[in-house]
C-alpha cells in the first residue's frame, strides 16, 4: 500500500524546548511538575521519554501542544517547532489548527479516550469539520489507508463504536487520528501501555515505519526502556520534573551516566544472563510535594551524592555523545574531539563508570528499600 | 501442594439475546504447584490465567476437573467444609489500592483477620499487635510508620507490601500473584519481586505467579515450571530456564520473540517468529479439530487445520529430560529470546 501523503517540503521539523517550566496549583501554592527542562528533537528522529509515573512525561508532551490544562499552566520557557515558532505564544485559532494538524497527539490511555458514542468514521469528521478540511471524502480515503496500513479493515473500524474493538486496535486508531490531517510531528503518549506483548510488538513496528514513511519527527512517552529502545533513535530520560540524561540510545543503554538511568536499567529483570545481576534502585520517586526544591533531585536515591548535589543543581550539560545532569559526570569540556577510545578511559566521566557499579550493595535488598522509604515518606 | 487435573471453565455470556456465546476460558487444564516451589501462568490478555488463578483461590467455580489442596479433593467437599483449605492459598491483585479499603487505616486492615486468626488459635489479643509489626518487618515496612496511615498516604509500593502481609496474616502455604507488579514503579518493581522470592525461601510458602512479563516470572522462580497458556490451553510447560532458552512450541517463541530487546545492552535472539496475523485481526475461528494456534502460526500445515494437539505430544526430534511437554504437531527447537551483549 502506498500513501498518498507527501514528505513535508522542508523535510521532518525540528523541535527546541527550552527552559521549560510548567507548574500545577496546589494546597501548597505552585509547584513544578516540568522544570527547567531544554531539550531538542532532531527532524525525523524518535526520541523516546522515560520515567516513572509523575516524573512530568505528560505535562512536558502536552506543553508541546500547548494543552496543559489548569490548575496547571507553563510557567516559564518556550516550544519551537520547525514552522510553527514557539508554540508556547500561539493562542486561539492558531493554536487550535496546529493541534491536530501539524502536531498529532495519541493521548494517554488512548484506549478509552474515543466517545463512546459516536462510531471511529463520525468522530473523524468532527475532527476534519473543527480543522476547516474541505475535501472530506478524501479524509476519509486517507484514514481508510493508514487503518489499512496498520492491518485493520477500514471501513469496518470507521463503522465501528469503540466498545466493538479491542484495546489495540483503539490504539491504532488514536495513531490514526494523530496522523490523518498530515501532523509532522506526532506525540504519542503511553501507545502500547495495557497491551500483550505481541500486539505491542506489532504496534512499535507499525509506528516506526510510519514515521519513517512520511518522515516525522516523533516523541514517544512510556514507563517502559524497552520500549524506547525497540522504537526509538534518542532517549530522555526523566525525574521528578527535570531531564537527567538524554542521548543515543544505545551509548544511554549500553553506558549509562547518569546514576538514575543506571539505576533503573540495572533493576529490569533480564530473560537470560545471571538473574541476580537485576538490583533494586534504593528508595522512591518523588511526588510533587517533595520534590526538592533545590540541588539535585535523585540525591535522597543517590549512592554517589556530594555536598555540592544538596544544595546546588546540576546544570543539563554535554559529556560528548549526550547530555547529563549530575555533579559527578564531567562534562564534554574535559574531552577533546578527537580523543582515541583509551584516553576516554581516562576522563573523570568513564572513570566514574567504574566506581558506580561497586558501590551498590548497601540499601538495595527489600528492607534497605523501605528502610530509605520510611526516612524520605511524605508527611502527607 | 495443590494439583488441578483437567480443569475445564466457559463463561456464558449474557447481554444480547440473539448473540448468547460461550467464551471458553480453561479447555482442561492440568497443573501442580509443588510444596515450596513456583511456577508462573504467563500468556497475553485473555488467554485464562486470571480465571485459572481465581479457580486456584477458591473464588470462582469451574465446570470440570479436580482440584486438590494437601492431598483432598475439593470437589468432594461442600462449600462451607472448602473453605479452611482455600484459606491456605492468598490471592495479590495486580491493583494494590483498590486492595486497601482507603477508610481504613493499615492497622485496622491488617488487624481484622489477625483477629480472626487469633480466635482460631486460641491466641492472645497481645498476640495480634505483635503478629502486625512482625508481618510488616517481613515486607520490609516500619510498622511505627506504616500502621496508623491510610492506603493513599502510602507509595504504591508500600501498598503493595501491604497487602502481602495482610495476605500473609493466615498463614498460607500458597501465594497467588496476578501481575502484581505491573501497577508498581518501574524502580521499586525489584524490591517487590525479590520480597516474594524472600518469602518462598524464608516462610517456604508457594507461590503461583501470573503474569505477561516473562523475564519477571524468571527471576521469581527460575527454578520452577513455567506455564504458557493460549487460548485456554496449556501449549507449553517446563523447567523456566528451557522454555526461556529452548522453546519448541511457535506460540512460546512468538511471545518471546515480541518481547522488547533491550539493544546497547541485549542482542535479539539468532530467530525470531512472528504470528502471521495481528491477534485483533485474527478470525478465531469456530473451535473444533485444529490447533488453536494455527490461524496465525506460520508453520501450520494440513494436519494442523484438521486435528487437535493436545499437550504431551513427545518431542519428535529431541530427547527431552528436562520434563518439558507442549501441544505441536511440528515442535522445532528456535532461539528466540534475547541475550546480553557480551563484552569483553
Ligand atoms: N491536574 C493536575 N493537578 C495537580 N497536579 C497534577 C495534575 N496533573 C498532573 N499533576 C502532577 O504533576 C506531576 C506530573 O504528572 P504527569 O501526568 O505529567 O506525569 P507522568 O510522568 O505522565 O506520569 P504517568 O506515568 O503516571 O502518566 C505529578 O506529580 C502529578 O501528580
Ligand atoms: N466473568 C466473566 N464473564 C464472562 N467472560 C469472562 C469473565 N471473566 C473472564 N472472562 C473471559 O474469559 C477469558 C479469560 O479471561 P482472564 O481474565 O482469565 O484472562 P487473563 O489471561 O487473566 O487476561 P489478562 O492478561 O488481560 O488479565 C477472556 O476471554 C475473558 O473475556
Ligand atoms: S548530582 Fe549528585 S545526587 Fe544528583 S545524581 Fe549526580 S551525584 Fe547523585
Ligand atoms: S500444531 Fe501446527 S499450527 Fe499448531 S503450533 Fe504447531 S505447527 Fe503451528
Ligand atoms: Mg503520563
Ligand atoms: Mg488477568
Amino acid at each position: 500500500m502506498t500513501l498518498t501523503t507527501p514528505m513535508s517540503p522542508d523535510g521532518p521539523p525540528s523541535v527546541r524546548i527550552r527552559d521549560l517550566t510548567v507548574v500545577y496549583r496546589t494546597a501548597a501554592g505552585e509547584l513544578p511538575a516540568v522544570r527547567d527542562v531544554s531539550m531538542d528533537l532532531a527532524p525525523g528522529t524518535v526520541t523516546g521519554l522515560v520515567g516513572e509515573s509523575g516524573s512530568g512525561k505528560s505535562t512536558l508532551a502536552l506543553s508541546l501542544l500547548n494543552a496543559v490544562q489548569p490548575p496547571g499552566r507553563i510557567s516559564a520557557g518556550s516550544v519551537d517547532i520547525g514552522g510553527l515558532g514557539d508554540v508556547v505564544q500561539l493562542r486561539g485559532d492558531k493554536l487550535r489548527q496546529a493541534r491536530g494538524g501539524q502536531i498529532g497527539y495519541v493521548f494517554q490511555a488512548a484506549q478509552n479516550s474515543l466517545n463512546p458514542l459516536k462510531t471511529v468514521g463520525k468522530q473523524l469528521l468532527d475532527l476534519g469539520r473543527s480543522h476547516d478540511v474541505k475535501d472530506l471524502r478524501a479524509l476519509v480515503a486517507e484514514a481508510r489507508d493508514l487503518l489499512a496500513r496498520m492491518g485493520l479493515d477500514g471501513a469496518r473500524v470507521l463503522d465501528s463504536y469503540q466498545h466493538e474493538l479491542s484495546g489495540g486496535m483503539r490504539q491504532r486508531v488514536g495513531i490514526m487520528l494523530a496522523l490523518v490531517l498530515n501532523a509532522h510531528v506526532v506525540v504519542l503518549d503511553e501507545p502500547t501501555t495495557a497491551l500483550d506483548m505481541i500486539t505491542q510488538a506489532n504496534i512499535l513496528e507499525i509506528i516506526r515505519e510510519i514515521h519513517a514513511e512520511r518522515g516525522l519527527t516523533t516523541l514517544v512517552i512510556t514507563h517502559d526502556i524497552g520500549v524506547v529502545a525497540e522504537v526509538a533513535d534518542e532517549i530522555a530520560v526523566m525525574y521528578g520534573g527535570r531531564l537527567v540524561e538524554q542521548g543515543p540510545v544505545r551509548a544511554v543503554l549500553g553506558d549509562p551516566h547518569h546514576p538514575y538511568t543506571r539505576g533503573l536499567i540495572q533493576a529490569i529483570p533480564r530473560l537470560t544472563g545471571d538473574i541476580d545481576e537485576a538490583q533494586a534502585l534504593p528508595g522512591r520517586p518523588p511526588t510533587l510535594t517533595t520534590i526538592p526544591d533545590q540541588g539535585c533531585v535523585f540525591r535522597s536515591r543517590c549512592a554517589l551524592r556530594m555536598d555540592v548535589c544538596d544544595t546546588v543543581d546540576p546544570l543539563f550539560q554535554s559529556t560528548g555523545d549526550r547530555m547529563v545532569a549530575c555533579h559527578a559526570v564531567a562534562p564534554a569540556a574535559t574531552f577533546t574531539t578527537t580523543t582515541s577510545e583509551s584516553e576516554r578511559e581516562m576522563t573523570p566521566s568513564r572513570a566514574w563508570s567504574g566506581i558506580g557499579s561497586g558501590r551498590r550493595e548497601p540499601a538495595a535488598d527489600g528492607d534497605g528499600v523501605v528502610a530509605r522509604e520510611t526516612n524520605e515518606g511524605d508527611s502527607a | 501442594m495443590i494439583t488441578g487435573t483437567n480443569i475445564v471453565k466457559t463463561f456464558k455470556q449474557r447481554g444480547n439475546v440473539l448473540d448468547k456465546r460461550e467464551v471458553p476460558a480453561l479447555r482442561g487444564v492440568d497443573f501442580t504447584i509443588p510444596k515450596g516451589g513456583a511456577i508462573s501462568f504467563i500468556g497475553e490478555s485473555g488467554c485464562g490465567k486470571t480465571t485459572l488463578g481465581r479457580i486456584i483461590a477458591g473464588l470462582e467455580t469451574y465446570d470440570d476437573g479436580e482440584i486438590t489442596i494437601g492431598g483432598v479433593d475439593m470437589s468432594s467437599l461442600r462449600h462451607r467444609a472448602q473453605q479452611p483449605h482455600f484459606r491456605k492459598v492468598q490471592l495479590i491483585h495486580q491493583d494494590p489500592y483498590s486492595a486497601l479499603n482507603p477508610t481504613r487505616t493499615i492497622h485496622q486492615s491488617l488487624h481484622d483477620p489477625l483477629k480472626l486468626r487469633a480466635r482460631q488459635t486460641g491466641r492472645s489479643r497481645q498476640w495480634t499487635y505483635d503478629r502486625a509489626e512482625e508481618l510488616l518487618n517481613l515486607v520490609g515496612l516500619d510498622p511505627g510508620y506504616v500502621l496508623p496511615r491510610y492506603p493513599h498516604q502510602l507509595s504504591g509500593g508500600m501498598r503493595q507490601r501491604v497487602v502481602i502481609a495482610r495476605a500473609l496474616t493466615v498463614d498460607p502455604e500458597v501465594l497467588i500473584a496476578d501481575e502484581a507488579v505491573s501497577m508498581i514503579d518501574v524502580s521499586l518493581r525489584l524490591g517487590i519481586l525479590s520480597l516474594l522470592r524472600d518469602l518462598r525461601e524464608r516462610l517456604g510458602v508457594s507461590l503461583l505467579y501470573i503474569t505477561h512479563d516473562v523475564a519477571t516470572a524468571r527471576y521469581i522462580g527460575d527454578d520452577g515450571d513455567m506455564y504458557v497458556i493460549y487460548r485456554g490451553q496449556v501449549i507449553e510447560r517446563g523447567p523456566t530456564e528451557t522454555i526461556i532458552a529452548d522453546p519448541v512450541h511457535p506460540y512460546t517463541q512468538a511471545l518471546l520473540s515480541a518481547i522488547p530487546v533491550l539493544y546497547g545492552v541485549e542482542q535479539p535472539g539468532a530467530e525470531q517468529v512472528k504470528p502471521v496475523q495481528a491477534a485483533d485481526a485474527a478470525s478465531h475461528a469456530e473451535d473444533g479439530a485444529h490447533c488453536l494456534f494455527s490461524s496465525r502460526c506460520p508453520f501450520a500445515d494440513d494436519r494442523c487445520v484438521t486435528e487437535w494437539p493436545r499437550l504431551g505430544h513427545a518431542h519428535e526430534s529431541l530427547q527431552d529430560p528436562g520434563g518439558r511437554v507442549h501441544a505441536c504437531f511440528h515442535p522445532v527447537q528456535r532461539q528466540v529470546a534475547a541475550a546480553p551483549i557480551q563484552r569483553s
